[in-house]
């Protein structure tokens, strides 16, 4: 163990560089009542909201949907990231390819670096620190750092009124962005970490649910408040402090937040946060910071987790790209009742045997399939410039028939062609389920499933966007792919067809 | 001039239905000693010297053995040529039209082709629905049959303004020739307010839009023009017939207003035969979904592009309409055993130009009448067969 806390002050020369450009942020589908969680185990509740993902949602399609935000937020294209940091309490293959399937999702490089940190709400700071040690080397240009969570309350515990769900990306450079102000928006300045052994929140090998097995008190007195007075301690300069203008403080209720900024005497920058989507456990501390980001100024985080804490601090020159209007993004969601939550968390399953999907290790069609769906892969002929999906069933194009074709990335936009609202399939399948026929900006065209929460109002013509998603969970294996989501506020373009680049620019259609 | 080098001798079936009692060999046996009592002048079943056997989804619902060798022995024929024909929902008028160019060509004198599907002998939630999970790992989950018809229900309304009523008017007709039908699954009436209040299944189809799951068989004698006479002295002659394909996936079709595979099998039937859409006196059409009687009359050449819905609501395809479709119920009504569809739909022609569909015969004046399957994935095969009663 390193005797005290380890300090990189501003004043080290190989940080100088590491900027922060922009942020993206993600919230799942669902919002549920805290009242409703105590009211389901006889007690009084709070009147805040948690956000829950839905049943086709975990911390990889958070992931995805926060690192797209954020890429396009910082106009860097997926293809010029030199890693992806990824931290997640709970990554979706406890041993498998997390990093691999978000990154092939991501339209990243196969070569990309980064890594995966887990196990605990404080592997989000673990993947702040690890692309910021990778960009102060100058093993890295641009880092992608992503911190995710959907965790599965234990059904009855403490934590269940207030685990939420959640992500937030940042877009990391080791130079200078090419702005036409003089420096960064903003950068890491200096970081403190302390580590004590100590068993809080736990979710042993196998098992499908967190529980805290910790006592509130001894765990705020003895553990939480010291490690976090001792982390921001340690990003004093020669003993003058800190001096953050706010906090963000990830903390399981918000209320041991509210002390420990108290204690530093600052306002707690995330409670807006917390107070929208809960405890997102690793996202929490820096998507907790995001809106303090849209204004100049030192932000200090603090992320705690598995008895260890990390604090960051952040000089704000300018708003980050992405910082302002985040809250705005987050907003929203659908209020759905405790047995919803519970249904969509997986703890209330109904007694049928689900239909097989075919998913691997079975399934050669899956492993052959998987990259190409994933990153979104099209064949656009050579000679008539028709895009087949996907590549792996069409070694001829749809179009002319001809076998020379390049391997192209599609648009994630389009408009409804046609489209049905499935109402009679076995299970795992969920009624209502809309499959749409989607002819995508760039011409091709594809079939996807659709949202229930779509099922009602959708129409020809009308905007989706495609976005990851869990398929199913079979034999504990995640399958993951595209649906097509309704963009709100984007009114249908009446007959399909006029608008956007349909099949009619030489798609052979 | 028709084609006309086969003749049907001989046609017959079971009475539709969800025949829990009947195993799949049952069904076969049953389906074969009715074509072989239709015979007007009888036969023995012996000349059968080969068999063209049509069984869908065998494979996959319980007939995980069903090959060329299980017919034989279920019908008493043991060591005859048989081949089973597996091509989707047209398997049965594919296997139709295989047997008869096996009688044109000479190598067999007279081919039985029997069409056969146990649809039943599997819950619902693990026999057809099932294909929830099929296909691609990826793409086209949630894909359960009326997913692959119901997308040109949404076209076809967004573009010619065809509603829910004109949809119904295919069942209400279908439902009607049904009951006029002995060997229908359903015998009962429906009105259009109960179609359009029937579950919805898939929108915008709803339960009466969507054919039962039936179990049934049947079964045709084809042999040359030459030893038609041994049999019969009515005849019926294979005029033409046309195959033909579209790409099997929905998103990459061409349109969603109408299906090119019949459009393609069609044009190629009417060549062959010397015949045009308005030469039929009567067609049986897959109408697996009323939205797809509407497409077939359009693409078959029956009425104009768009205007399938108000001809259906207007009467021009009932029993005594310009074009009557389905006289039999069609699979609506009289039900859609995948292997033995075509093949009763065929025999439905058989006795309409022999004058024999009693309660239910349509005005013969042309001699000719069309039958019609389109399905698999994406409805990307389609096969058409013209019957006519006139000799060559």
């Amino acid at each position: 163990m390193v005797e005290g806390p380890f300090v990189v002050s501003a004043d080290g020369a190989s940080l100088e560089s590491v900027a922060v450009v922009a942020v993206g942020v993600a919230a799942p589908a669902l919002r549920l009542a805290a009242r409703d969680v105590a009211g389901a185990w006889g007690a009084g509740g709070g009147k805040h909201t948690v956000a829950v993902c839905d049943a086709d949602e975990d911390a990889l399609t958070l992931a995805c949907a926060a690192a797209l935000d954020a890429l396009a937020q910082a106009g860097v294209d997926a293809t010029d990231v030199s890693g992806l940091w990824w931290g997640t309490s709970r990554p979706p293959f406890a041993e498998g390819p997390s990093h691999s399937f978000l990154a092939t999702a991501l339209g990243l490089d196969a070569s990309t670096g980064g890594g995966l940190s887990a196990g605990s709400p404080h592997a989000g700071m673990e993947a702040l620190i690890g692309a910021w040690d990778a960009l102060a080397a100058g093993h890295a240009r641009i880092a992608l750092v992503v911190a995710s969570d959907g965790l599965v309350p234990g059904l009855g515990t403490a934590g269940e009124v207030t685990t939420g769900a959640g992500a937030v990306a940042l877009v990391l450079s080791a130079a200078t962005p090419p702005t036409d102000g003089s420096g960064p928006a903003a950068r890491l300045r200096a970081r403190a970490t302390r580590h004590m052994a100590v068993v809080d929140r736990y979710r042993g090998d196998g098992q499908e649910a967190t529980g805290d097995v910790y006592d509130g008190r001894l765990f705020r007195e003895q553990i939480f408040l010291p490690l976090v007075a001792a982390v921001a301690d340690g990003l004093g300069d020669e003993g003058a402090g800190p001096g953050a203008r706010a906090w963000s403080i990830g903390d399981i209720d918000g209320k041991l937040a509210g002390a420990a900024a108290r204690a530093l005497g600052a306002p707690l920058a995330s409670a807006p946060v917390h107070a929208e989507l809960g405890d997102t456990g690793a996202a929490s501390a820096l998507l907790g910071a995001v809106p303090a980001l849209a204004e100049a100024g030192v932000v200090g985080i603090v992320g705690y987790g598995g008895g260890r804490a990390t604090a960051v601090l952040v000089d704000v020159e300018r708003p980050v790209a992405g910082a302002a209007g985040a809250l705005d993004r987050l907003h929203g969601g659908r209020a759905v009742t405790y047995v919803e939550a519970a249904k969509a968390r997986g703890q209330l399953v109904p007694m049928v045997d689900p239909i097989p999907m075919g998913v691997p290790p079975a399934s050669a069609a899956f492993v052959r399939g998987s990259v190409e769906m994933l990153s979104l892969e099209g064949a656009r002929c050579r000679f008539c410039g028709t895009i087949s999906t996907p590549p792996s069933i069409h070694p001829h194009c749809v179009g002319c028939g001809g076998a020379d074709t390049d391997t192209v990335r599609l648009a994630r936009r389009g408009r409804v062609e046609t489209f049905v609202v499935n109402q009679t399939m076995p299970p795992p399948f969920q009624a209502p389920l809309p499959l749409i026929v989607i002819d995508l900006d760039d011409g091709a065209r594809v079939m996807l499933q659709g949202s229930p929460v779509d099922a009602d109002t959708i129409e020809i013509g009308d905007v989706v966007e495609l976005r990851l998603r869990r398929y199913a969970v079979e034999r504990h294996i995640p399958v993951y792919g595209y649906k097509a989501l309704r963009v709100p506020g984007v009114a249908a373009g009446g007959r399909a067809g006029a608008g956007v680049g349909t099949g009619a620019e030489g798609s052979g259609r | 001039m028709s084609w006309n080098k086969v003749a049907v001798v001989g046609a017959g079936l079971i009475k539709f239905g969800e025949l829990f009692d009947q195993s799949y060999e049952q069904m076969a046996a049953g389906a074969f000693d009715a074509a072989l009592a239709s015979v007007d002048k009888g036969i023995d079943k012996t000349v059968v010297d080969a068999v063209i056997v049509a069984t869908q989804r065998g494979t996959l619902w319980g007939q995980e053995g069903i090959g060329g060798n299980t017919i034989p022995t279920a019908i008493g024929l043991a060591g005859v040529a048989c081949t089973r024909v597996e091509n989707a929902c047209p398997s049965g008028s594919d296997a139709f039209r295989i047997g008869a160019m096996a009688v044109a060509s000479g190598v067999h004198d007279v081919v039985l082709v029997i069409g056969v599907e146990k649809m039943r002998d599997k819950s619902t939630a693990e026999g057809l629905l099932a294909r929830a999970a099929s296909g691609h790992p990826l793409y086209n989950r949630g894909e359960t049959a009326p997913v692959l018809f119901a997308p040109f229900a949404t076209r076809h309304m967004h573009e010619f303004g065809t509603t829910s009523e004109m949809l119904a008017s295919v069942a209400v007709k279908n439902h009607h020739n049904g009951c006029l039908d002995p060997y229908a699954h359903f015998r009962n009436e429906v009105t259009i307010d109960q179609v359009l209040a029937s579950a919805p299944v898939c929108r915008p189809l709803r339960l009466l839009d969507c054919c039962p799951q039936t179990d049934g068989a049947a079964a045709m004698i084809l042999t040359t023009p030459g030893r038609a006479p041994e049999f019969t002295d009515k005849p019926v002659y294979v005029a033409g017939f046309g195959v033909a394909t579209d790409h099997p996936y929905l998103h990459e079709k061409s349109t969603f207003v109408g299906m090119p595979a019949t459009v393609l099998a069609s044009r190629r039937a009417f060549a062959m035969a010397g015949v045009g859409p308005g030469d039929m006196d009567m067609a049986e059409v897959h109408d697996c979904f009323t939205i797809t009687e509407i497409l077939d009359i359009e693409d078959l050449g029956f009425v104009e592009k768009g205007k399938g819905g108000p001809a259906s609501l207007e009467g021009e395809t009932a029993l005594d309409g310009r074009i009557p479709v389905n006289p039999s119920g069609g699979l609506l009504a009289k039900g859609h055993p995948i292997g033995a569809t075509g093949v009763a739909q065929l025999t439905e022609c058989y006795w309409q130009l022999r004058g024999e569909a009693e309660g239910r015969q349509v005005a013969i004046r042309r001699g000719f009448a069309l039958q019609h399957n389109v399905g698999g994935r994406g409805s990307g095969v389609s096969v058409v067969n013209i019957l006519t009663r006139n000799p060559a």
